[in-house]
């Protein structure tokens, strides 16, 4: 660094959001920057993620220009890896295009977790949506149940779940990131075996992490184990923490 | 900014099989993603071929080794496979979801090779080419590509270097002042301007 930066410190949040649509901050920057706007005011928030939607689009179309295929082989090997592929990355709470609203459920869904009664009002503030969604049927739930376990390395799992609307809620609050590489990877596992409930890479896990499992199945236990490249169908790697669903 | 989509992008969708091809519209994309999010392998084929060469083109750009490119392409397609469901078309059109997300990999592995070997041969040095392709009509439209080569050329030489390195070539604005000498205002108004050049622009067509 040979000269001072101002960097997300002191700089106008609208001005980072072309470097940060491009992926031209630093790591470190991009991370306190989100943690800003997590915190901004909403219209703030709105005009930046605008902003980002905006560049993302126009380079969109500017990929036009330098379109070039890719050999023939690509594509037999793509379609018969995902032809056996069954793993699926959980859609977390939070992502580069997140919403401040995105974060409104995430806290929301902590706070019910960790009991402050807030679910009524946390999920208030979110938009209603025509259907209610999966974390808001679980949390209605009338055979609501919580189970929460440490996590070895630190932090703690949490699963929210209803075995009458066959789905759950995960919450992982200062789960350390997986190694480059690997990733955190869940299995429901039932008397038939384990079946992958996802994967979390090192950019999902965030401080706090949300994601739904949308079908428990007979599942009796949610396992995690750490896994290589971007997940395995069956678990390979060491097992980080087993929660009983019951 | 919808007004960049409408008339929606010409993507087209040639299938081998068929020698008719189709004009897939934005519309169309957004749809096919969210038959690959229910496991529809046909539609992560047609998904695949109507966007292929836009990804690879990129990734392509970025890497600028054949090997790279391939395993990154490869994996940015295997991640749509197993994260379709996660994207939000209130965010943004499945185009734009999808080259973020070839973007994004292809940066984090330009930066971890020059991390892991400082490459400086390979990666360090001047601006190179973007591939000279063989693309046909079928999949970009040679209209369209005219379109934003006339408005990349709109763009002044600084503006159009910023966009090189931090887009092209991964930097992150700080290693493009320390590039330039320029200080990181200077660098950042620079990137601005050259996208709403762009922006405006392509709005225009």
């Amino acid at each position: 660094m040979t000269q001072p930066h101002d960097g997300v410190q002191d700089g106008d949040l609208l001005d980072l959001a072309v470097p940060y649509a491009l992926h031209a901050l630093p790591d470190g920057e991009r991370d306190a920057l989100e943690g800003r706007l997590a915190h901004a005011a909403l219209y703030e928030a709105d005009a930046f993620y605008d902003e980002v939607r905006a560049v993302r689009e126009t380079m969109a179309l500017v990929s036009s220009a330098g379109a070039a295929e890719p050999p023939a082989e690509l594509r037999q090997r793509l379609l018969s890896q995902v032809a056996g592929d069954n793993v699926r990355t959980l859609p977390t709470a939070r992502g580069e295009s997140g919403r401040r609203r995105r974060t409104t459920l995430l806290t929301a869904a902590a706070a019910a977790v960790i009991g402050l009664g807030a679910v009524g009002v946390g999920l208030s503030l979110w938009p209603q949506p025509a259907q209610p969604s999966t974390a808001q049927q679980v949390f209605a739930a009338p055979d609501v149940h919580t189970i929460s376990g440490d996590i070895p390395g630190g932090g703690t799992a949490t699963v929210v779940f209803s075995r009458d609307k066959n789905a759950g809620v995960l919450v992982m609050n200062n789960v350390p990131k997986p190694k480059p590489g690997t990733v955190y990877q869940m299995w429901l596992v039932s008397d038939k075996g384990e079946t992958s409930a996802g994967t979390m890479d090192d950019k999902a896990v965030a401080p706090s992490t949300t994601a739904v499992l949308p079908d428990l199945g007979n599942s009796k236990a949610l396992k995690f184990t750490v896994e290589p490249g971007s997940g395995s169908t069956q678990p390979t790697g060491q097992v980080v923490a087993e929660l009983p669903l019951v | 900014m919808t007004s960049l989509l409408d008339p929606p992008v010409k993507l087209r969708l040639d299938a081998s099989d068929n020698l008719r091809t189709t004009t897939v519209t934005s519309a169309d994309l957004d749809g096919l993603l969210r038959r690959v999010a229910q496991r529809d392998a046909d539609a992560f084929a047609a998904f695949y071929d109507a966007t292929r060469a836009r990804v690879y083109g990129l990734v392509t750009r970025v890497l600028r080794d054949r090997g790279y490119s391939e395993e990154t392409t490869q994996d940015v397609y295997l991640q749509v496979w197993r994260t379709a469901e996660s994207y939000d078309p209130a965010s943004g059109t499945a185009l734009a979801w999808l080259l973020t997300l070839a973007h994004r990999r292809a940066v984090d592995r330009v930066r971890s090779e020059q991390a892991a070997s400082q490459r400086e041969s390979r990666y360090g040095s001047a601006t190179v080419e973007p591939p000279i392709d063989h693309v046909s009509d079928a999949v970009v439209t040679s209209d369209e590509r005219r379109q934003v080569a006339a408005c990349l050329d709109g763009l002044t030489d600084m503006q159009r270097e910023c966009i090189e390195l931090a887009y092209y070539q991964g930097m992150t604005y700080v290693q493009v002042s320390e590039r330039l000498s320029a200080n990181l205002a200077t660098v950042k108004s620079r990137m601005r301007d050259a996208l709403r050049g762009l922006r405006s622009c392509l709005d225009a067509r």
